[in-house]
């Protein structure tokens, strides 16, 4: 395959448990602070509290916090949209004059989360439709592009815990084709009572801080949030003498057509993946600095991936930064990519957060302390229900 | 986009029957399509020659919509088996929304610790994408993407640029979307009762809309193996009414997406230039968000015949449309896809004959 020409990450903005944008997380996952609580937004009736990681509201700023007429996962996409804009130096009236695309992935954002409209549906009432309308009204991609009156293709990726990822690798694509000037991809999702109970029921989720691929790891633990890429070609970014932050130099996908709920035990769609992204990037696996894994904490997925990592990847350092964030699901693969390009800059992985004894049925370990590192190429990756597996590999702007 | 991506393959289940020849029959006016003022129901029986029964017990109906309309793209390619260069592009709606309201039901009766697992992990949205490339093996890149009225149109979008960038050789693109009790309380109370009358998709004054549910696959690849096909995909647009819009063609067959909604006809009087040819066929399969995968579905069989389909039930329409008779050649240039919604957004597909056919 010829290597595919790079896309531009000329800014960057995210908002999850960590911090309320991409400095402060980061900052915060250095000093390995992580604060899951249980959750808030709702009540349940289960008998543990498994923990959540939430996004505190002092996070958003008061005037996205304050629009009531959209769904929670629609205001964390505007504010991470508000911050990537800021921090690549686009005035919003100045975008409306490009071809802008918005490409956005979730799993809240899209799905009927109508709880209270439907107990009084069931209940024989007449519910009001201001919850249905709010939905209507909350389809991430539309949302951001109607606030921001851009004008140009919209797409919500509903591909569960991959969406972020493949959202990002899917901009990169508009922007290759000439369909956009500037594509704002990324991912948003809320924590809900639906989401909440449906992983407790497939017994994947942890009572106690989650623990990516360490060896005591009972399952994942919930969060929310949102990061937005703003993406663009190279050329055209210098042209407006816009600073680049990274490149996206590859994305690859594949299904491992196996189970809803399980990856493949060989990880045969993770492997597709890999391979594709790297070879649209042009990259040797000697030549990634390290790889920010999906490492969700539940036995499986850490078992797969970590196997498939030090199979195809021996000796690049790895890390799971959920154990910050918690399982951000639709946004998780582009929260990730924002750390993988802070992380690229920096020259530093935060420690493995939850991580403390090796597991001896995954042959290799995260990074428990943090660790310094060397080179101008790192991956992210995102493996979703329904075998979805979708990599990013992501480069240094000076590369 | 720069590469002419070809439909290879058709398959489509809807109120109005199941398979090409149901959807030929539709649109020359034999089949009568959604006449009654319910939801035109969509029949997966014909699942059976196709997939292994017990592979399907525990299938939703949105899944088996989808598999069902992926399987008769597939048998009408002629491709037995698909592999890993082949993609997969499901758009829907409103995803498994029969099944998310069975989940709430199973937490609502017996608390949250009794929470199914079976039906969550049936109701995210990407479950019927997932179902159909386990049953059929398919195991090249898989989305599953949800934009309303525009999700078939953003489905293709993507689609056309995998095969163009070489990412796979074919894609199995689809819209798919499912009624339901609730969709249907939400429709009385939005738009009253469904009208007596039929679905009069071109009349723009009048609420004559009713709900469908369906599901419509295309098998694309690039057109350049001169193998037959049933029309070729030239470029997807979708933008903002009020940006930089191309101009919307006058020489081409245009396919509305006008469905009997008042709120969005207007959109369609504004966009689409005096003295154009319009058709719309919301009297035959419904209103649906996936619903444009129906209308991309129908101009690869109008292509194919090369005449225009019997218009739709008329009662009134803007002056300045002309609908033009069945059997009528259609334009050299082809047929152009119009969606616009009520928000202002839009989305256009143009289409044209294949070479090779």
């Amino acid at each position: 395959m010829t290597p595919r020409s790079p896309a531009a990450v000329t800014g960057i903005g995210c908002v999850c448990a960590a911090g309320r944008d991409l400095p402060s997380a980061i900052a915060s996952m250095a000093a390995a602070r992580r604060a899951p609580h249980p959750p808030i937004r709702f009540s349940t009736t289960h008998p543990k509290r498994y923990p959540v990681f939430g996004v505190p509201d002092e996070f958003i700023p008061p005037e996205i916090l304050g629009r009531t007429d959209l769904l929670v996962t629609t205001r964390f996409a505007l504010a991470a949209t508000g911050q990537a804009l800021a921090d690549a130096g686009w005035d919003p009236g100045a975008l409306r004059k490009a071809r802008v695309g918005v490409c956005l992935g979730t799993t809240v954002g899209s799905a009927l989360n109508i709880e209270d409209f439907y107990r009084e549906y069931r209940k024989g009432g007449c519910p009001e439709l201001e919850t249905i309308e709010r939905f209507l009204r909350s389809n991430p991609a539309a949302a951001v592009s109607r606030e921001l009156g851009l004008d140009g293709p919209v797409q919500t990726v509903v591909n569960a815990c991959s969406s972020g990822t493949d959202a990002i690798g899917i901009g990169a694509s508009w922007l290759r084709a000439g369909t956009c000037d500037v594509v704002l991809a990324g991912g948003a999702d809320e924590l809900c009572r639906i989401i909440y109970n449906g992983f407790i029921s497939l017994m994947i989720t942890d009572d106690q801080p989650c623990r990516p691929f360490d060896r005591e790891r009972r399952g994942l633990n919930l969060g929310e949030g949102a990061a937005v890429l703003v993406l663009e070609r190279q050329g055209a970014a210098a042209a407006r003498g816009a600073r680049t932050r990274a490149s996206v130099l590859g994305y690859g996908s594949a299904c491992d057509a196996h189970h809803l709920t399980a990856p493949h035990p060989e990880g045969r769609g993770l492997r597709q993946a890999f391979a594709e992204a790297l070879a649209a990037a042009g990259v040797a696996p000697r030549e990634v600095a390290f790889i920010n894994a999906h490492g969700t904490g539940t036995p499986d997925n850490d078992r797969v991936e970590g196997r498939v990592i030090r199979d195809l990847f021996p000796e690049t350092p790895f890390v799971s930064t959920k154990g910050y964030t918690g399982h951000t699901l639709g946004a998780a693969g582009a929260i990730e990519a924002a750390f993988t390009v802070a992380c690229l800059e920096t020259g530093h992985l935060p420690p493995s957060a939850g991580f403390a004894v090796a597991d001896p049925d995954i042959p290799g370990t995260p990074s428990a302390t943090g660790l310094d590192i060397r080179g101008d190429v790192a991956i992210s990756d995102s493996l979703a229900f329904g075998g979805n597996n979708a990599v990013l590999v992501l480069g240094r702007a000076d590369r | 986009m720069s590469a002419r991506i070809a439909i290879r393959g058709i398959g489509v289940v809807g109120g109005f029957g199941t398979g090409v020849e149901a959807l030929r029959d539709a649109l020359a006016g034999t089949e009568s399509g959604a006449g009654g003022p319910g939801c035109p129901r969509a029949n997966t029986d014909a699942l059976a020659g196709f997939v292994d029964r017990k592979a399907l017990r525990r299938m939703d109906a949105i899944s088996r919509l989808a598999i069902l309309g992926a399987c008769l793209a597939l048998q009408d390619a002629g491709i037995e088996r698909p592999d890993e260069r082949t993609g997969v592009v499901v758009s829907t709606g409103y995803g498994p929304s029969s099944t998310t309201l069975a989940f709430l039901d199973s937490f609502i009766d017996s608390g949250d610790p009794c929470s199914s697992p079976t039906l969550f992990s049936s109701s995210v949205h990407n479950a019927p994408a997932a179902n159909l490339s386990t049953l059929l093996g398919v195991t090249g890149p898989n989305l599953s993407v949800s934009q309303f009225e525009l999700s078939a149109s953003t489905a293709l979008l993507t689609a056309t640029l995998w095969l163009e960038e070489g990412r796979v050789d074919r894609v199995l693109v689809g819209g798919v979307d499912e009624y339901g009790d609730v969709l249907g309380y939400c429709w009385k109370r939005f738009f009253g009762e469904p009208v007596e009358t039929p679905c009069l998709p071109l009349d723009t004054r009048r609420q004559t809309a009713r709900p469908g549910e369906g599901s419509a696959f295309l098998l694309l690849e690039r057109e350049s193996d001169g193998r037959r096909c049933g029309g070729v995909i030239q470029s997807v647009r979708m933008g903002r009414t009020g940006g930089e819009m191309p101009p919307i063609p006058a020489d081409r067959l245009l396919i509305l997406g006008a469905d009997g909604h008042r709120r969005c006809a207007g959109a369609y009087e504004r966009l689409v230039p005096r003295g154009s040819s319009v058709t719309s066929f919301g009297h035959l399969w419904g209103s649906f968000p996936a619903a444009t995968a129906f209308d991309a579905a129908a101009a690869a069989v109008l292509l194919q015949t090369g005449l225009t389909p019997a218009p739709p039930p008329v009662s009134d329409h803007p002056e300045s449309w002309r609908v033009p008779a069945a059997g009528e050649p259609l334009p050299d240039a082809g047929i152009g896809l119009l969606r616009a919604t009520a928000g202002g957004e839009y989305a256009l597909t143009l289409m044209s004959k294949c070479h090779s056919s």
